[in-house]
């Protein structure tokens, strides 16, 4: 341990902060001020207007010197905004950082004793005499450096994911691509064009797909799940399960002695399997055999036995012949990587749209999601890209679609927040009708029309320009005409205030995303917030929108709240560009909040290992007997086995107990001792 | 506010008057008195037409709920109550099992409708069915065609209601006695002859 600045006689300075009026509209900054200039200890107090400020900080730094202070102790706002500047503050004046202490007047106080200035001055005083307590007792800490494991890990493999691993990569930093899929792409790799530009989606994706493919940094590793992960901040040991894929890769068989061997792609076996099952990737409206790939971009170009249908026939083995690819003996495997740094592109599904039966999902043939639309109008989709109503196979001239189909939606049954693309690929949807379909109409039930980003309100134009109709109505409810299967949409024209009953040929829901089914599992293995809807929670929403609350841990993409393609790349550049600064530093340093073991104290009773929800703690043998050992750098200092040690024998730095106590006794005793 | 027009004619300042404002004449405490008697968050409504679209009096009438949600919200309680389009909701609750803000339209217009009965303002024919409840038990008493048709269905002439069982008409009359309801009704119907 460092060496120890030991408190002589703690001569301590108070600064108040007015924050303008955040705090001096409710707060009598002077009498807070003036009354801590008669606490004991307090050596200095003083006031100024914004603390934060260069002039603010330097009275920190002045008085130090000056009243040659032990502590210092700043009443303002919340620690989690100003902590930093304050320790800065105090490390210039030539103290240790760890010697300050901060009194929350403003969120905690004046904020919400807005119109009780009296109360709340009485709280701002009760607040600076409780820190003042416990910055007479704060000592000298040093903050430890652990090495950061020069590689990073990306989970998810779809445009966020890919842009993140390219992205590191790039920067030298050996990237592994951990994807549960065959194939990486993800959704963007199931649309057929992309707004505004309306570039086909595949064709500019294929491009990276290829790149993460062949790039020497990036070990891609598809059809792969996360099993467990355990370390911190520059060492996370990830365990993966590579799932039985029951085909080798050409450098897995060259690993099992069969020269020249491995899967080619060429699809031999996919010819002669005699088992057929609905394709998830195109949303089950086309056929897969049990051994297939989902599309003929893949990426690695790898065929993979679906082993939950295969029935072990080898007509595929014989078909594969020299190249011996397909061992239909595979099973899971389990490596573990170590990684510095990662970040989470979990994606999304969408809501089961089925839930809201008023609209008929999958019990009317005509109503589509507008992922259906997708492969539907999709030139590699399963009708070669014609449009046409799963009815009859008519192509279908009057098409209605419906915005906010479980967003914006209050009933449980449903999503309360916006899912923010629907409304530009309905846009786009509406444009490629018109484009595909001569004398097609679309029809746009919508609420608002939300084309926030950058050329999006001019697509609207445009797209209006075309000749699609927008009704201002949300949809009440779809019925089914028997034997047509033509759909009556209902709803209100609320600009008319006139409800219409429309027949339609077809209709597309455009159904509300909501957090891919992974990514609960593989938050709670990183050990991450989410938002109430199940998002994964960024550490601050505007200031810190990539990182998380899990040190060393990054998110890109829908994973964090529904976004499009711009803002999940947007988002993947700054969470790759985050997740490499820890990497490139080549160490953290971590808050030196750890347990330390009064080894004299210790029974060596081991209660407290086993406490440890961070796996901490060891029993050791020093000196002929057990005592506890604290792995520094995987304590978070959370203070449980220190409440719990019946010998009182865990010193919990920064948080000491005669520093708590200090504290209660100050709140308590209302400064009298 | 309506901009004050410094005409000099009296009578044209009456025919160029602004009469589409309507904030300034609006009452602030009308939708928080439909929200206490209905039980609803009324002022979230977000005016998607949800409820004018599954409403089955709309396509057959000039009545449209979410109009009077607007309203509400706007606090035109005059405009509202004097309203007859209130008296046309079926309460069939199809608004309410759809509305995405999860809120209850059709309790809403109830609370709008005795607001207004408290001002006197109701249809003839809603005080008739309070009569005839009073008297029967049923706002649709049974008659000859039903229990014909009830007897071919092999089925007791009265239902199993207070047609049956006038025992239990004191019980029910004590409840409307106790809200004035039948003493109303037949004063306004008397008023109104």
């Amino acid at each position: 341990m460092a060496e120890v600045k030991k408190n002589e006689e703690p001569r301590i300075g108070v600064f108040v902060c007015h924050c303008g009026t955040n705090i001096a509209g409710s707060i009598d900054v002077k009498a807070v001020m003036e009354y801590a200039q008669t606490l004991p200890n307090v050596a200095i107090a003083d006031d100024y207007q914004y603390m934060c400020s260069t002039p603010g900080q330097n009275k920190i730094a002045e008085a130090i010197a000056e009243h040659n202070l032990t502590g210092v102790v700043v009443a303002a706002c919340s620690p989690r905004l100003h902590e930093p500047t304050f320790r800065n503050a105090t490390a210039e004046g030539g103290l240790n950082p760890f010697r300050f202490e901060m009194a929350n007047i403003r969120e905690q106080n004046s904020w919400v004793h807005m119109h009780q200035p009296e109360e709340a001055t009485s709280k701002a005083k009760d607040a600076v005499r409780i820190a003042v307590a416990k910055a007479s007792l704060l000592e000298d800490l040093i903050p430890k450096s652990v090495p950061v494991e020069k590689a990073a890990m990306v989970v998810g493999g779809g445009v966020g994911g890919m842009q993140a691993a390219l992205d590191l990569a790039n920067a030298g930093i050996k990237t592994y691509l951990v994807e549960k899929n065959p194939t990486i792409g993800g959704r963007m790799s199931q649309l057929d064009k992309t707004f505004p530009t309306l570039d086909c989606s595949q064709c500019i994706l294929t491009p990276k797909m290829v790149d993460v493919y062949r790039h020497e940094g990036i070990e891609l590793l598809t059809y792969t799940e996360v099993e467990a992960v355990e370390g911190y901040i520059g060492n996370f040991d990830v365990t993966l399960r590579k799932k039985a894929r029951g085909v080798l890769t050409p450098a897995e068989a060259e690993a099992r002695g069969i020269v020249g061997g491995g899967c080619t792609g060429c699809g031999d076996c996919e010819a002669v399997c005699p088992v057929i099952k609905p394709n998830p990737f195109e949303l089950g409206m086309a056929p897969r055999k049990a051994v297939y790939i989902y599309h003929p971009q893949v990426s690695p170009l790898i065929y993979t036995v679906d082993f939950d249908a295969c029935v072990k026939c080898g007509l595929c083995v014989e078909a594969c012949g020299e190249k011996k690819a397909i061992d239909l003996d595979a099973e899971d495997e389990l490596i573990t990587v170590k990684v510095g740094t990662a970040i989470l592109a979990t994606g999304y599904d969408i809501f089961p749209i089925e839930k809201k039966f008023e609209w008929g999902y999958k019990n009317y043939d005509n109503v589509i999601t507008s992922l259906e639309f997708e492969r539907l109008i999709c030139a590699s989709g399963p009708t070669g890209g014609h449009l046409v109503r799963p009815s009859d196979g008519e192509t279908p001239k009057k098409v209605a679609f419906v915005l906010c189909a479980g967003s914006r939606d209050n009933t449980g049954v449903g999503k309360p927040y916006c899912s923010r693309f629907c409304c530009m690929y309905s846009l786009k949807h509406a444009h490629q009708i018109i484009e595909k379909i001569p004398g097609a109409v679309p029809y746009i039930f919508y609420m608002d029309i939300r084309s926030f980003g950058k050329m999006y309100e001019e697509f609207y134009y445009r797209i209006q320009d075309e000749g699609a109709k927008f009704i201002r109505g949300r949809v009440a409810n779809i019925t089914e005409d028997p034997v047509t299967k033509n759909l009556h949409v209902n709803a209100e024209d609320t600009l008319l205030g006139r409800p219409l009953d429309m027949e339609v040929d077809m209709v597309v829901l455009a159904a509300a995303v909501e957090p891919s089914a992974e990514t609960e599992k593989t938050r709670r293995l990183f050990g991450l917030s989410c938002s109430q809807d199940g998002w994964l929670l960024e550490a601050h929403p505007k200031l810190n929108p990539c990182g998380t609350t899990t040190a060393g841990v990054y998110l890109a993409g829908v994973c964090q709240g529904p976004k499009d393609i711009p803002d999940t790349v947007a988002q993947a550049e700054g969470a790759a560009s985050a997740a490499s600064i820890p990497i490139h530093k080549g160490e953290v340093e971590l808050e030196p909040y750890f347990a330390q073991c009064i080894e004299e104290k210790c029974a060596g009773c081991g209660l407290c290992v086993n406490l440890c929800p961070y796996g901490a703690l060891a029993l050791v043998e020093k000196d002929g007997r057990k005592v506890m050992q604290v792995t520094e750098a995987k304590c978070k200092g959370c203070g449980t086995c220190g409440g719990f040690c019946p010998g009182g024998a865990i010193w919990m730095q920064h948080f000491a107990t005669p520093q708590i106590v200090a504290q209660i006794d100050a709140f308590l005793l209302g400064g009298e001792q | 506010m309506a901009v004050k027009k410094d005409y000099k004619d009296q009578k044209l300042v009456e025919k160029l008057q602004d009469r589409n404002y309507y904030v300034s004449d609006s009452n602030p405490e009308f939708i928080k008195e439909v929200e206490r008697l209905g039980r609803t968050a009324a002022h979230m409504c977000y005016q998607c037409g949800t409820c004018t679209g599954s409403c089955p009096s709309a396509p057959r009438s000039s009545y449209r709920i979410r109009l009077f949600m607007r309203k509400a919200i706007l606090g035109l309680e005059e405009e509202v109550l004097t309203d007859p389009d209130l008296w046309l909701c079926t309460t069939c609750y199809s608004c309410t099992d759809r509305c995405p803000r999860n809120l209850a339209p059709t309790d809403a217009i109830m609370a709008m409708r005795n607001l207004a009965f408290k001002r006197d303002i109701v249809p003839r024919n809603f005080l008739k069915t309070v009569q005839a409840i009073y008297k029967t038990g049923h706002g649709v008493p049974n008659n000859d065609a039903n229990r014909a048709a009830r007897k071919k269905l092999g089925l007791d002439e009265e239902p199993e209601t207070t047609h049956k069982y006038p025992e239990y008409l004191p019980g029910l009359r004590k409840i409307i006695d106790h809200y004035k309801m039948k003493e109303k009704a037949d004063r306004i119907l008397a008023e109104g002859e």
